[in-house]
């Protein structure tokens, strides 16, 4: 404990002899100091939500991930359903008893879409939503579902990014160990950037805490990439090789 | 919070963390500031296993080789020869396809990400209103290995501290501009704190460790600007010298290219170790254009070698304390540039010398009395010309009619 404190005094004492010295610090001319509050800047987009999505689908498409608009709340299992079945054959994905096939899930009860986990059941696909993924048992069956299915906290049109923010019923797993993951995106949750969001949050006076609260936020742009071999890009390297967003609208009431 | 002076006290401070915690096993995500701290080798001294996961780190450990490049560490190798490693080490079948090794890879890689105790990242923003430490990646393993062991520990320089996660968001997407040209990296990873009640996955502990390794050092000597970059890469990429000899030129250091020239002797205990360093550059600039941080890397090249010059016993030139010779030879240099005629005059004389002693025109001469022999020793030496480019100049103008050069 001493040990800790004089690192932490030596090296502070140092900091502040140097920047009580006074004098310019950087060679070139400093910049303007600004207000954290107006630092950031936000990009000119329409604010009606068709042409946010549009956009978001636009630069999901352009991380090399793929997106599909559903037209109504209502349809929006089917779609997801529909999909995961046929990835689920595609994938041959392993089966827990000779018919059911996992996907590594948030809670029913954290996805935007009523009556999905029935529609789910009725196909033979369960979700798997673990408890503690430092328990043995739930981390080899985490590990070997192929499909992860999740919400998302916030979506970006400029980037095609989305926001993940583990908490309860919300794993970290379910957007990262699956080859392919489904991301459900309301449209009400479609900002135009990444800063507007964050402004907004900040501007209601809820960025710190909910940074401090949540152990880690993440954003997630398209499917895991490499370039490293001869700089040929790879998908898949770590995280899913498909990321698959459906969009839908929630704002009329749907 | 854990903080460290320097390498050594940084090792310990981890080795102590994992030996608390019954460490046997270690994955983790690329980070250059480990690279610096030598920290695989002090783990594995204590007998745990450590296993890099960003693919290039991965290749480069299997083949026990330090990263040549900050963003791509192994771009010095071809397919052919990663694909004979990923045979012998991992029983690949033959192949070459970049794609195909990428699967193997990952099969690999996962087994690690899932058995590992403790995780080890570098960080590329420390915000410091909520305490939260951010990493960067393209591959998805920064995100596993903050997310999947028990025991999570992120290392800092002390430079990474920002103020404001509006600081990170700005700087993360300045380096991803910069790095690659994406819109955004595919993860940006903020994790403040071990996972909480209910969570069913994260780290049970996070630890951060604040090292200083010379940092404060460089400020307290005026070279506050290096402490801007953002590991970024573009001027690796847009140096010509680097461009020509590569990375691992730069001698065994995890800072390789113009920040590196820079960056390696000030953080060196001995600036002489690395004096060869600032001296790796043409000074073109290229470096200081492309920076998205806006470090002037030629300025501080020369303030190095300056300093480097008077640590050797060579006063700087403009202090009028330069050796007498060298002062000599650049004031003749000076007074024979200035005329035109004692210019032309000197010109025949040394280009008629120069054929003379090459043993005909268009020779080349293979050595030069000292002083100038320390130059052909590697080099050879063309003779002059015997018509000069002033000459033809002024030939070439009377034949287009563009009148007189002189």
């Amino acid at each position: 404990m001493t040990d800790r404190l004089a690192a932490r005094e030596e090296i502070l004492q140092r900091l502040r002899r140097v920047l009580s010295a006074g004098g310019p610090m950087f060679r070139g001319e400093p910049p303007a100091a600004s207000a954290v509050e107006s630092r950031m800047t936000v990009a000119d987009v329409r604010d009606d939500s068709q042409s946010l999505a549009d956009q978001f689908a636009a630069s999901l498409e352009q991380a090399l991930g793929s997106c599909e608009l559903v037209e109504s709340r209502e349809a929006v299992a089917d779609v997801v359903v529909r999909r995961i079945v046929a990835w689920a054959a595609e994938l041959e994905a392993p089966t827990v008893d000779g018919t059911t096939v996992d996907v590594l899930s948030w809670a029913p009860g954290e996805l935007p879409v009523p009556e999905l986990e029935d529609r789910m059941r009725e196909r033979d696909i369960r979700l798997f939503v673990p408890a503690d993924l430092h328990e043995d048992q739930s981390r080899a069956r985490a590990a070997a579902s192929v499909i992860g299915l999740t919400s998302v906290n916030a979506a970006f049109a400029s980037t095609g990014s989305v926001a993940l923010v583990p908490g309860p019923g919300r794993s970290r797993a379910a957007s990262l160990l699956p080859l392919r993951h489904m991301i459900l995106v309301p449209m009400s949750r479609i900002y135009p950037t990444v800063e507007d969001w964050l402004r907004s949050l900040r501007q209601a006076d809820r960025l710190r805490d909910l940074l401090q609260r949540s152990a880690q936020i993440v954003f997630v742009t398209g499917p895991s990439k490499s370039a490293d071999i001869e700089l040929i890009l790879a998908l898949g390297v770590h995280g899913p090789k498909v990321v698959h967003a459906v969009v839908f609208d929630d704002t009329n009431g749907g | 919070m854990h903080w460290a002076k320097d390498a050594a006290e940084a090792g310990r401070v981890i080795a102590k963390i994992a030996d608390h915690h019954g460490v046997k096993h270690v994955v983790k995500s690329k980070s250059m500031v480990t690279e610096e701290i030598h920290l695989n080798d002090t783990l594995e001294r204590r007998g745990i296993r450590v296993v890099e996961t960003d693919l290039g780190e991965y290749i480069i450990q299997l083949a026990q080789e330090p990263p040549s490049h900050i963003t791509a560490p192994v771009v010095h190798k071809r397919a052919e020869d990663i694909s004979e490693l990923f045979q012998r080490e991992l029983g690949m079948h033959p192949t070459t396809d970049a794609v195909e090794m990428c699967a193997v890879a990952r099969t690999a890689l996962r087994g690690e990400f899932l058995d590992a105790d403790m995780g080890i990242s570098g960080c590329n923003f420390a915000i410091a209103e909520t305490g939260t430490m951010c990493i960067v990646t393209n591959e998805g393993n920064g995100r596993l290995v903050t997310s999947m062991p028990r025991v999570y520990v992120a290392v800092a320089g002390i430079e990474k501290v920002v103020r404001a996660v509006d600081d990170a968001v700005l700087l993360w997407q300045a380096a991803t501009r910069s790095a690659t040209g994406q819109e955004a990296t595919v993860y940006f990873s903020m994790s403040s704190g071990p996972r909480r009640e209910g969570h069913a996955d994260g780290p049970e502990v996070m630890h951060v460790v604040l090292l200083d390794n010379g940092r404060s050092r460089i400020l307290e000597r005026g070279y506050a600007d290096v402490l801007l970059c953002i590991r970024c890469g573009a001027c690796l990429n847009g140096c010509p010298v680097y461009r020509e000899i590569g990375g691992h030129a730069y001698g065994p250091t995890a800072y390789s290219g113009p920040i590196g020239a820079v960056i390696t002797p000030l953080l060196a205990d001995d600036m002489a170790k690395a004096r060869e360093l600032p001296y790796a550059s043409s000074l073109c600039g290229a470096c200081r254009d492309v920076c998205p941080v806006k470090i002037d890397l030629p300025r501080l090249l020369l303030d190095l070698r300056c300093e480097l010059a008077e640590a050797g016993g060579q006063p700087a030139f403009e202090s009028g304390m330069a050796p007498l010779l060298e002062r000599a030879t650049l004031k003749a240099y000076a007074e024979i540039s200035r005329g035109s005629r004692l210019y032309r005059g000197v010109s025949k004389v040394v280009g008629a010398l120069s054929r003379l002693a090459a043993g005909g025109k268009g020779k080349d001469l293979n050595s030069l009395p000292p002083p100038l022999n320390a130059w052909t020793r590697t080099r050879a030496m063309p003779s002059l010309a015997v018509k000069s480019f002033r000459k033809r100049w002024s030939e070439r103008e009377r034949r287009t009619g563009k009148g007189d050069a002189e």
